[in-house]
């Protein structure tokens, strides 16, 4: 009893008084002195301190124990009136659009009690075909960004929109008088009614200039286009219908023009059951990209030597059309070139060639060799145009020169960070600063937004009314999905209303539609009926197919237009005479997460690994293994191995990041990404990763993403790179079964050979299937039989299913910090295998991945095994398995011992080190950490807390959900009723779910192809998840 | 839903429900008026004035001078005439056309709501309004306000579950038990005193303790076990909050709604057929009724204006304001968040009663928690209840194959799944 103080404090503790809690708050405000305190006579006297210490614990501990045993009080507070369409605990969905000025997508919208908390795609949609790629899933997330600005800013200080409104119509009108130039800067817009708010905007203030740029420019497509058929347009490329496609550098299953559309295309040219046949799929390119790691062949080119095989393409197909070609260096890649030419020729009419590289002269050739190859009015659509990415990057430079000359009066921002994006030539933020008035519609206070006058933020698309035109005939609209977070306002609205019309956008879209897309249609006598259709099912498309203005004749298609205006051989000798130069070769390219870096501050964005490096969290250098041998960097990953941080010089800027060892990546070549060094897009993209766009060149009217004469030097640093793949191959193993089509059509179940064990039987042995024997009695099961099929011919590897998975289960984001600890939580993940070159047996070897490899995908998640060997080694019996086939995780049975994790074959389970939604070690980036983005979380599925097993659960949420929706209806379940969120938003379908146990399903089908097979089947655990061989298009085994 | 012990009243409830939902096919003029019926169901009629008026015009009129959708109708016979009043009766509509200045006045006063014609004879329309003239005053209030006559027994507390570690079996034994010792100590101190006396020799003399080693080491021992049994029981309760009942922001009584007014469980609780949750109705719901019935017999005038207050409704110009506040009930069933309990699989597919889980609550003046909520508790009734399957196309096929399997035995939850973790956590 020494000190009575002590015990006052633990029943104030106890009673949690107000006082207690500031106290609690400060109290070590100040440092303690202890060293003070312990010297002094007094101290060594207390002898009754430890004593009074354990007192003092032990009381609290048993007043602290007995106040929790007290309940909570739990409040529920109804709705007043209750919207009419809104069931407590059940989602309401909205079709709708989604675009942000560089992705676009037909969606749907799920929310829960009014908020969105799951995008999944509009298989209504004849465009996107219920495709939804990873940052249209995770832009939800972006939705409940808290750095969002929160309402109009001027100069850095909050303001309200009456005084925002008259300050900027004042100004407008002041440059309108003066006759200085207004300039609109927008990345491509796709909506109709938008660009009439513009041309209204432009009316009524005459000196207006609407400029479209892209931030990652596709200009020399639409120029070049211009060139050869006199209209600037992006046709519309059909994968589906090529049975040869043959890409420069052109990404299109991952980040090129409308990627989302291509990738179901794509998947239907390789869809080998039905077909019994496959598309051939050459790539000629730099890094190695989505697109080349799914190719048949893939070829790597330094970029000089891009062109050059190019213009040998050209000359072989010319030549078997009698047109004659120009010369051109002979090359050791020549008689590769010859068979693609040959390949070609024989698919006339059915093949593709498509170029990825923003060149006006590759492109113009590309024309011409589609042009002789007859794929016009064929595979390529002139003459239904895609209308995105019709950014013209001569527009830019001469808004930049108008800048420099004081020419411009107001800049407005709409969809586009060109502070950010632009190459350090056009030098913008210093001429930014030559502009009177400038006014952002930024969410945030971005790059460009910083410097503005005036930032006016734009609603998100879930909070807005818009329509959507993608491509020529395919009209979508965009609902609001949920009331403005915060006091932002559409920035048409904003237009409108500095325009002098006091119409609500709203009304001016319906009025819009009234006018011009409800007279496409005869269906609908009523416009209210049509409208309320259209918005119903998110997607519109006229009976007859759209009249574009200037319609290519066939003729026209096939000759081009007079070639007097230019002539294809000047581009043919520019591009001959290309020539490699010393030191390396940089191309900077677009991650399948990051994108143009729009969404940079998106978590679940930044921690889906690259679908190649496996590399999150950053962006990096791109080497070849035995280039950075031969420089002594360091080509290992993982959690011990620091990788080498290096200089990197051109043009005199220069960057440093640190170097990863890429397979597939040309030797004399590096590759960086764009998207990354963000300066104000929040806290979990801030200062994150080099920005890169600086380096690109602005050359022949177009912006490059390729330079040469690149110096790299030799280490000057280390740094932690989170990987998390760290392993490359399959060292031999059958986790991954290939087999050619010339097998494959021979014998479809080549390449897919069961697995045998051998026993005894008396004194002979035997050799016998796996599936036929077993330790276990096997369980019945009557009612369903829930499988999920993987095709690992048509899995590309996007990771649009990760994220939607993330989305789905709550899964919580672990930090770079984490996932170099091997700690990351996702529940399915895509492996991806290189192929070796190396021996079998050779073990070390066999790791190390050829210099261009075949590369496979194969997205694995809890395999649901039938025999499981984590449910018999768990002590507390929390997972277990249900009478359906799938493998339990019951949550608040574990105890966390992780037995199940170590006996796991897959490894496919995920320990919670941490109370993710809870610790302050997340904050920044853990959603769950933000009251705002925690309204992204599905209610229907548990947050997990700290020393609990996780893992994929086959979406039981959804089968549930599903199973009850049927016996509401008094029905039979549906096959595909129930889509797990990574079977549904699979873009190319390789992902089906669905009961094994009906007969009449598509997985059924699946399992009983030819092609199936179980992955690790020699363990005989028997997986409820199976997959399907990959077939290439070979003639022989590599 | 209701489950009344009476079935006439079942039955009668059934009908009322049914007229209600085809619109009007007792006399009634608008579909709203639901109040009017439960009104109805609850007072017996004697008086052709009085009924004719509760059948008719209860629902718009009060008896008081409270306006309500129509103006209150005290003191109506002095101001208008007979001959007026018959004319209004029959065709408000018709009589307003025809230019009468008064008439015109009062349907521009209550906002242009036109009072429906009515078919009634004039003997009737009289016998309407000798009874407004001098109404009993006790059947008036419960013209305007709930029924009155049965809600005096509303105010009975409803004694509480017993709660706690030890039930009272254990505490009758506990008594017993300590009773036979004290007899054994008597009986044994008797028996040393007649020892005593007989032998005339010091028997012992160590205390009592000393003296009855055997008794109190037994009764150590049963105190011990019994303080271990209870134990037992409070940590297996810890979090078990049966019989739950705490006070709500609105003294909203199930026994007054359901009991008496015959509601359906689904009127308010739109979930509970379709959804996860019931829920709790929102105020909306409660004005279907309340825009009509503002007065209760004991504490429902104060308590429906809470209602009032919530939705910033004004009951004298009947509009609702800009300041409406959100009801803060207190939530009587807690599930944790890892169990998952989805209201529509067990009301509409498993066709289970309300009351199954909810007990009386039709009973309940205040709502309780009449279930323990347990995992046991939830798997007990998943092994004994029968799949309700016929019927149900979904379970068609299921039910073969269940049926060969289980040859005579019945199919209970269990026997489908109905144990499997993930049916509940995920």
């Amino acid at each position: 009893m020494a000190n009575q103080k002590k015990y006052w404090k633990g029943i104030e503790q106890v009673e949690k008084t107000p006082e207690f809690l500031i106290q609690q708050e400060n109290e070590f405000a100040q440092e303690l002195p202890i060293d003070e305190f312990l010297n002094t006579d007094a101290a060594k006297d207390n002898a009754a301190s430890r004593r009074d210490f354990l007192k003092f614990l032990g009381f609290t501990t048993a007043a602290a124990t007995l106040a929790a045993c007290e309940a909570p009080i739990v409040k529920s507070v109804p709705y007043l009136i209750k919207p009419e369409e809104i069931t407590p605990g059940k989602a309401n969905w909205y079709a709708s659009a989604y675009y942000d000025g560089h992705d676009y997508c037909d969606v749907l919208i799920k929310t829960r009690e009014g908020r969105p908390i799951k995008i999944e795609g509009n298989k209504k949609s004849k465009f996107t075909k219920g495709g939804v790629n990873a940052r249209v899933h995770a832009s939800v997330l972006s939705l409940y960004d808290s750095a969002r600005i929160k309402g109009p800013v001027a100069n850095k200080k909050d303001y309200d929109w009456e005084s925002i409104d008259n300050t900027v119509i004042q100004k407008l009108n002041a440059a309108a008088n003066a006759g200085k130039q207004i300039t609109i800067v927008t990345s491509t817009v796709v909506s109709p009614a938008t660009n009439k708010v513009i041309s209204d905007f432009a009316t009524k203030y005459p000196t207006t200039k609407h400029i479209t740029y892209d931030a990652i420019s596709y200009s020399a497509i639409a120029d070049a286009n211009e060139k050869t058929f006199g209209n600037r347009v992006i046709p519309s490329y059909d994968f589906s219908k090529a049975n040869v496609i043959v890409s420069f550098a052109a990404d299109f299953l991952g980040n090129w023009l409308s990627s989302t559309e291509y990738a179901s295309q794509y998947a239907q040219a390789r869809k080998v059951s039905e077909r019994k046949d496959l598309s051939l799929h050459v790539q000629l390119e730099t890094n190695l990209s989505l697109t080349g790691s799914n190719a048949d062949k893939r070829f790597s080119f330094k970029p000089a030597d891009l062109k050059i095989a190019l213009v040998s393409l050209y000359n072989s197909i010319a030549q078997a059309n009698g047109v004659s070609g120009v010369s051109v260096k002979e090359t050791e890649f020549d008689v590769q070139i010859k068979e693609i030419a040959s390949a070609l020729i024989s698919a006339k009419g059915k093949s593709l060639i498509v170029c990825g590289i923003n060149d006006i002269h590759m492109q113009l050739v590309c024309n011409e060799i589609n042009k002789l190859l007859g794929n016009y009015s064929n595979t390529i659509d002139l003459n239904t145009p895609l209308h995105l990415k019709k950014g013209k990057d001569s527009d830019i430079a001469s808004l930049v020169e108008d800048m420099k000359a004081g020419n411009v009066g107001i800049v407005l921002f709409y969809n586009t960070n060109p502070v950010y994006t632009l190459p350090k030539s056009f030098d913008f933020e210093n001429n930014l600063k030559n502009v009177d008035f400038k006014i952002s519609f930024a969410d945030r206070l971005d790059e460009t937004a910083a410097l503005c006058d005036v930032v006016c933020p734009d609603s998100h698309p879930f909070e807005s009314w818009n329509d959507a035109l993608p491509k020529a005939g395919y009209f979508a609209i965009t609902q609001p999905v949920i009331n403005p977070l915060f006091n932002t306002r559409q920035a048409q609205d904003s237009l409108l209303k500095w325009a002098g019309s006091e119409i609500s956008y709203y009304d001016y879209l319906k009025k819009y539609w009234q006018e011009n897309i409800f007279t496409k249609q005869t269906e609908y006598t009523l416009f209210d009926s049509f409208w309320v259709n259209s918005l119903q099912q998110g997607v519109f498309y006229p009976l007859a197919a759209e009249p574009v203005n200037d319609v290519l004749s066939q003729a026209q298609v096939a000759t081009g237009v007079e070639q007097a205006t230019f002539s294809i051989n000047d581009s043919l000798i520019a591009l001959a005479n290309s020539a490699s130069k010393e030191n390396f070769d940089l191309v900077l390219y677009e991650k399948i997460s990051i994108g143009n870096g729009q969404q940079a501050n998106n978590p679940w964005l930044q921690e889906l690994p690259d679908p190649i490096s496996k590399v999150t969290w950053d962006n990096y250098i791109t080497m070849s293994p035995l280039q950075m041998k031969s420089l002594g960097l360091n080509v290992l990953q993982g959690e011990q191995q620091m990788a080498d941080v290096v200089k990197v010089s051109v043009n005199g800027e220069s960057i440093e990041l640190p170097v990863v060892a890429q397979p597939g990546q040309k030797m004399g070549t590096i590759g960086i990404a764009l998207g990354y060094g963000r300066k104000n897009a929040g806290k979990t993209a801030n200062h994150l990763g080099v920005n890169v766009y600086p380096f690109a060149v602005y050359e022949n009217g177009t912006i490059q993403y390729i330079l040469q004469n690149v110096s790299v030097s030799a280490s000057v640093g280390k740094y932690q790179i989170a990987s998390t793949q760290t392993h490359h191959t399959m060292m031999g193993r059958a986790i991954v079964k290939e087999t050619t089509l010339h097998d494959y059509v021979n014998d479809p179940a080549s390449g897919n050979e069961k697995a045998t064990v051998t026993v005894k039987k008396g004194r002979e042995t035997e050799k016998i299937e796996v599936d036929k024997i077993s330790l276990w009695q096997g369980y019945e099961s009557l009612g369903h039989l829930w499988n999920l099929s993987i095709d690992l011919n048509a899995c590309i590897g996007c990771g649009a299913c990760a994220i939607s998975c993330h989305a789905e289960n709550n899964v919580p984001v672990v930090g770079k910090d984490e996932i170099r600890r091997t700690r990351d939580m996702f529940w399915m993940r895509i492996d991806r295998y290189y192929s070796s070159d190396a021996e079998e047996g050779n073990l070390s070897e066999m790791e190390i991945a050829s210099e261009n490899p075949e590369v496979v995908f194969q997205p694995v998640m809890c395999q649901h095994c039938n025999n499981a060997p984590c449910e018999t080694v768990c002590p507390v019996i929390a997972t277990s398995h249900s009478t359906e086939g799938l493998n339990q995780m019951t949550y608040n049975r574990c105890v966390g011992t992780r037995y199940c994790a170590n006996n796991c074959p897959y490894k496919v389970r995920r320990f919670n080190w941490f109370n993710y939604f809870k610790d302050e070690k997340f904050v920044g980036f853990n959603p769950s950490m933000d009251d705002l983005s925690r309204m992204v979380l599905n209610p229907d599925v548990v947050v997990r807390s700290r020393g609990v097993i996780e893992k994929c659960s086959m979406c039981v949420q959804r089968i549930q959900e599903g199973k009850l929706n049927a016996k509401l209806e008094n029905r039979e379940l549906n096959d595909g009723e129930i889509q797990t969120a990574c079977s549904q938003s699979c873009p190319t379908n390789a992902i089906v779910f669905g009961d094994i146990n009906n007969p009449n399903t598509e997985v059924r089908k699946r399992k009983d192809d030819e092609r199936s097979y179980l992955l690790l089947e020699e363990v005989g655990i028997r997986p409820n998840v199976f997959y399907q061989t990959k077939v290439r298009n070979k003639q022989h085994k590599a | 839903m209701i489950l009344d012990k009476n079935k006439k009243d079942n039955n009668y409830m059934k009908e009322l429900v049914k007229c209600f939902l085809s619109h009007g096919k007792i006399n009634v003029v608008k579909p709203v008026l639901f109040a009017a019926l439960c009104l109805i169901s609850a007072v017996t009629f004697s008086q052709e004035g009085e009924k004719l008026f509760k059948q008719n015009c209860a629902s718009c009129h009060a008896l008081t001078d409270k306006k309500m959708v129509g103006p209150g109708l005290k003191g109506i016979t002095e101001k208008r005439s007979e001959e007026w009043l018959l004319k209004w009766t029959k065709n408000s509509a018709e009589f307003i056309s025809s230019g009468d200045a008064d008439a015109k006045a009062i349907f521009e006063e209550f906002n242009k709501i036109p009072m429906p014609p009515f078919a009634l004879s004039d003997d009737e329309i009289k016998a309407i309004f000798s009874y407004v003239k001098s109404p009993d005053q006790k059947t008036a209030q419960a013209a305007t306000g709930n029924a009155a006559a049965t809600v005096t027994t509303a105010v009975n507390e409803p004694t509480p579950e017993t709660t706690g570690g030890m039930n009272l079996t254990s505490i009758i034994i506990l008594i017993v038990v300590g009773l036979m010792l004290i007899l054994a100590l008597i009986v044994r101190a008797n028996a040393n005193k007649i020892i005593q006396n007989q032998t005339g020799g010091v028997v012992a003399s160590g205390g009592i303790l000393a003296n009855n080693k055997k008794i109190f080491a037994v009764l150590f021992i049963v105190l011990a076990l019994f303080g271990l049994k209870g134990l037992w029981d409070t940590l297996f309760n810890i979090g078990v909050a049966q019989g739950y009942q705490p006070v709500q922001p609105i003294k909203f009584s199930h026994k007054v709604h359901v009991a008496q007014n015959k509601i359906s469980c689904n009127y308010c609780h739109t979930g509970a057929r379709n959804g996860k949750v019931a829920g709790i109705p929102p105020a909306s719901t409660c004005m279907n009724c309340h825009k009509y019935v503002s007065e209760g017999p004991l504490t429902g005038t104060v308590e429906i204006a809470k209602i009032y207050k919530a939705l910033d409704y004004n009951t004298e110009t009947q509009t609702y304001g800009n300041n409406p506040q959100p009801i803060e009930w207190v939530r009587v069933h807690n599930l944790p968040d890892h169990a998952y309990f989805n209201h529509a699989q067990h009301v509409s597919v498993g066709k289970v009663e309300c009351q199954t889980c909810h007990g009386p609550i039709q009973e309940m003046d205040e709502a309780k928690q009449f279930s323990p909520l347990t995992m046991g508790w939830c798997v007990e009734c998943h092994r004994t209840t029968e799949v309700k399957m016929e019927g149900n196309s979904y379970y068609t096929k299921l039910h073969d194959k269940l049926r060969n399997k289980y040859k005579g035995q019945p199919i209970t939850v269990d026997k489908m799944g109905g144990l499997d973790c993930s049916k509940c956590h995920y």
